[in-house]
């Protein structure tokens, strides 16, 4: 077990210089000036240049990438060329948001998700599974950015069930920031009015967010469990009069979760990812409406931070998967050894 | 329970999610603060380091000048300073400041300040440093005594006050407490305030919404009355339009900006809702590239300019915008309708063409637009069409506007055609008219790269030419000159809209405010 520990770490460490080099040169190659976009649309090249010099865009671009690895390995993420931010402050401000909205998406898709992927399997090519097949693969392939903004249309501005965005509403003052999740911190307050209008705002953003998981989830769930629902354990504790619920509820789905696990790793990272564009539809005070604001901006130091938090939540995601699959399951732990 | 129970109780339950209909406006107490929503956040504050229309609206609403823009035809008014005078030769400024204005923290607002803050924003060299740093410098200003600032000028300059309101006044002693580094105190201006606007800040997430408090014993009253006045303004950011629709609509929002023309038209319809429509100042042209392609031959331009449907362009705005008769906006200083200006004539095009290297056409253009921007793609579309009358090819593509400036730039990596909206930030033409300067490559307005050096000259000539009524004959003759050289396709200034709730009143438009941009100032609500 520690073989496998030790060889994932080393991987990931790996991953993330290859992230860092990518990230680096993707946003420098881009064609925009970020220096004259932070002066602004009329500034005069003096004052352009007076911008790049204090952000020490002037370097040639071999020191500026030496400079970033020196700073990230002090920890320093740079600073915005907009706000004069330090990029870790804000990815600090910015990112519980961000986590919330995943755990909350996360939790939706695994609570729907399996027990639908189950019951569709059970009723293999009956009605409700080929609904939920062609719902799943639905799920997969409409955007996520035009899902929204139907959803929005539809329950905020016809129905005017939910508000149109944002946290909380802009009267309500928000709870004093101790985890920086708004649900967690009114909760920790005893806001409870507060708890459930943060609520309310949530349900759109995180029912589009976790589409996509809810989708894989229902799909991986459902092509296991039809699997083992075939296997010869399951056929011999039919035998034995075991109660139908306690095979399908107990036996199978314990081995049909093992890739459903890994599956959750997996859209763990795609979903910070995704955050980018459902928090735009729903102006979400994330790390991904914050990446976006930034590259619009054309301020480079923020987009990095922001896709480096995100790369390095996406692998810790996969190390920790790795590791509770290494512990589920004694074959990955014999292969290692 | 049956399934039929469960359904009915399911949407007993949704129906009672359902919000009531609540009032727009937030109130407390028996004050009403008004809710505005736009599309762009505000990321930082410092009045000498960043404008743009969210920014500069909520530097307006926290911050004063010694002179502020009103009214339409846009008009500079006194504010901080009471009054002023200039010396004979034009050289020299005197502001007389009023007495009674103070800081919100209470500290006065006196010549030190103006002069501090001036300082500030030269030495900076960011935001809005480009309006004087060629003219003034940071030793030419004096704070003769606690009430009255002397600026003396390296050159006459008619403009000069025109850029005054853009120059807000930071409270020195604030300011220079938490400087750090010798920053002038950027870090901590940038999500703070040193300002003795009519508002100040209660809440700010950059991001998401930005909660100003109305300054109850703000120095200069409110216009409508304490008994009136709000409580506060909320900015609230929200990105896309079809959500700020739908947010002034169920009443979660009180005014909204930056709506499509088809938006407005149907908010215009809606009961409760009214729409205010303004002639803007804010010129479209299609810039042209003057220096590489075809396009930088003047036959080739012209044939463009001529071949061009420009009722197309108001059909797309569903009318609610104007055919630009000269470079120069209407209502600007000097403004005159150029007789040559081009209108769609497809036989006149050709005759343009004939004298080209490409008399018959056959080559394929490139019309760059922002991604994004609905009105820009549909136009591009316009001339997709027009230009097939020439047999010339567009490729209409969409760029990010980082990218678009960055290729628009340089000469050799511009497009063909570019779309551009270009704000004036003043009244004076001097600004308009040095947009088509070769001085302004290097600049996004400069995009079209023109190189004349008698337009050059003419444009120097005008702007320190102290005589008003030569002036506006210099100005007369620049905007012939620009259309005649034709870097870019004039096509239209923009209405500038807004839609509120009918409760809104005391809206004042002003052309010369950024596209968006509002004074909360006068603002307040009539609803009970």
């Amino acid at each position: 077990m520690l073989g496998v520990l030790s060889r994932r770490l080393g991987l990931t460490l790996g991953m993330l210089f290859g992230l860092v080099v990518i990230t680096f040169l993707i946003t420098n190659v881009a064609p925009a000036d970020p220096a004259a976009l932070a002066a602004g649309p009329d500034a005069t090249p003096d004052m352009v240049a007076t911008i790049r010099h204090e952000y020490g865009l002037d370097k040639p671009l071999p020191i500026q990438f030496l400079r970033y690895v020196g700073d990230l390995a002090r920890g320093r993420l740079g600073h915005s060329v907009v706000t004069g931010h330090a990029v870790t402050t804000d990815l600090a401000r910015f990112l519980p948001a961000s986590l919330e909205l995943v755990l909350l998406a996360m939790v939706f898709a695994v609570v729907v998700g399996v027990p639908v992927g189950m019951a569709a399997a059970v009723r293999r090519n009956r009605a409700f599974d080929h609904l939920v097949r062609i719902l799943a693969v639905s799920g997969m392939a409409l955007p996520e950015f035009w899902v929204g903004l139907l959803l929005l249309l539809v329950f905020s501005g016809w129905l005017g069930w939910l508000p149109t965005g944002g946290q909380l509403s802009v009267a309500t003052a928000p709870p004093a920031p101790i985890t920086g999740m708004v649900l967690l911190d009114a909760l920790l307050e005893g806001r409870f009015a507060v708890f459930a209008e943060a609520l309310r705002h949530a349900i759109l953003p995180a029912f589009v967010l976790s589409l996509p998981a809810l989708a894989a989830v229902v799909r991986v769930n459902r092509a296991e469990m039809i699997e083992v629902l075939q296997s010869d354990y399951v056929t011999a504790a039919r035998a034995h009069g075991v109660a139908p619920s306690r095979i399908v509820g107990v036996l199978a789905l314990k081995n049909a979760m093992l890739p459903t696990l890994a599956m959750i790793g997996l859209r763990f990272g795609w979903m910070l990812g995704s955050t980018v564009l459902v928090e735009t539809v729903f102006d979400w005070p994330g790390i991904g409406l914050y990446a976006v604001d930034s590259a619009v901006a054309g301020d480079f130091k923020p987009v990095m931070g922001a896709t480096l938090a995100i790369g390095v939540l996406f692998m810790l995601a996969n190390l920790l998967v790795d590791i509770a699959y290494g512990w589920l399951d004694p074959r990955v732990r014999t292969a290692s050894s | 329970m049956r399934r039929r129970d469960l359904l009915l109780t399911g949407s007993a339950a949704m129906i009672g999610l359902r919000p009531r209909p609540a009032a727009a406006f937030v109130r407390e107490g028996d004050r009403k603060t008004l809710v505005f929503s736009g599309n762009q956040p505000v990321p930082v504050l410092d009045p000498h380091v960043k404008y743009d229309y969210s920014t500069r609206m909520m530097q307006q609403s926290i911050y004063d000048a010694l002179a502020k823009y009103v009214d339409n035809p846009a008009r500079v008014i006194p504010w901080l300073a009471k009054n002023w005078e200039t010396s004979a030769d034009g050289l020299t400024w005197t502001f007389h400041l009023v007495e009674t204005a103070k800081f919100h923290n209470g500290d006065p607002v006196d010549a030190e300040a103006v002069r501090y803050s001036f300082e500030r924003g030269l030495k900076l060299n960011k935001g809005v440093a480009w309006m004087l740093k060629d003219d003034l410098d940071p030793s030419g200003i004096v704070a003769v005594d606690a009430h009255t600032v002397r600026m003396q000028l390296r050159r006459v300059f008619p403009g000069f006050l025109s850029f005054v309101p853009w120059w807000f006044i930071v409270n020195p002693k604030q300011v220079t407490a938490h400087q750090a580094n010798d920053d002038y105190g950027q870090q901590w201006l940038a999500v703070n305030e040193a300002g003795s606007g009519p508002f100040s800040i209660r809440r700010w997430d950059p991001q998401a919404v930005m909660d100003l408090a109305a300054v109850a014993d703000y120095w200069k009253g409110w216009p409508e009355g304490e008994q009136k006045r709000p409580g506060g303004v909320i900015y609230r950011v929200i990105r896309e339009p079809a959500p700020r629709k739908a947010a002034l609509q169920r009443g979660e929002v009180d005014m909204v900006t930056d709506m499509t023309p088809q938006d407005y038209d149907q908010l215009a319809k809606t009961a409760g809702i009214k729409v205010s429509s303004n002639p803007g100042m804010t010129p479209f042209t299609i810039m042209l590239n003057t220096q590489h392609g075809p396009t930088s031959d003047v036959n080739f331009r012209k044939a463009l300019a001529y071949a061009t449907d420009y009722n197309a362009f108001l059909q797309i705005e569903n009318g609610a915008a104007r055919l630009l008769d000269s470079p120069i906006p209407a209502g600007m200083f000097g403004h005159i309708a150029v007789p040559d200006m081009p209108r769609q004539d497809v036989a006149k095009a050709l005759e343009y063409l004939a004298k080209t290297q490409w008399p018959k056409g056959g080559v394929t253009l490139e019309y760059a637009y922002v991604a994004g921007l609905e009105v820009e793609r549909q136009i591009g579309l316009a001339m997709l069409n027009a230009l097939q009358k020439l047999d010339i090819t567009v490729n209409v593509t969409a760029v990010p506007w980082p990218t678009l400036v960055a290729r628009g730039l340089k000469a050799e990596t511009a497009p063909a055609m570019i779309a551009v909206y270009v704000t004036p930030v003043s009244t004076d033409p001097d600004v308009v008219a040095s947009q088509y300067t070769s001085s302004a490559a290097g600049s996004y307005w400069g995009m079209h790269h023109l190189q004349d050096p008698e337009l050059d000259k003419m444009v120097a000539a005008a702007r320190i030419e102290p005589d008003q009524a030569k002036r506006k004959t210099q100005y007369a003759a620049i905007q012939d000159r620009i259309v005649a050289d034709q870097p870019a396709i004039f096509g239209m200034v923009e209405d500038r809209r807004w839609a509120m709730r009918d409760y809104v009143q005391g809206f004042d438009f002003c052309p010369v405010r950024l596209t968006g941009e509002v004074d909360f100032y006068p603002m307040w609500i009539a609803a009970s």
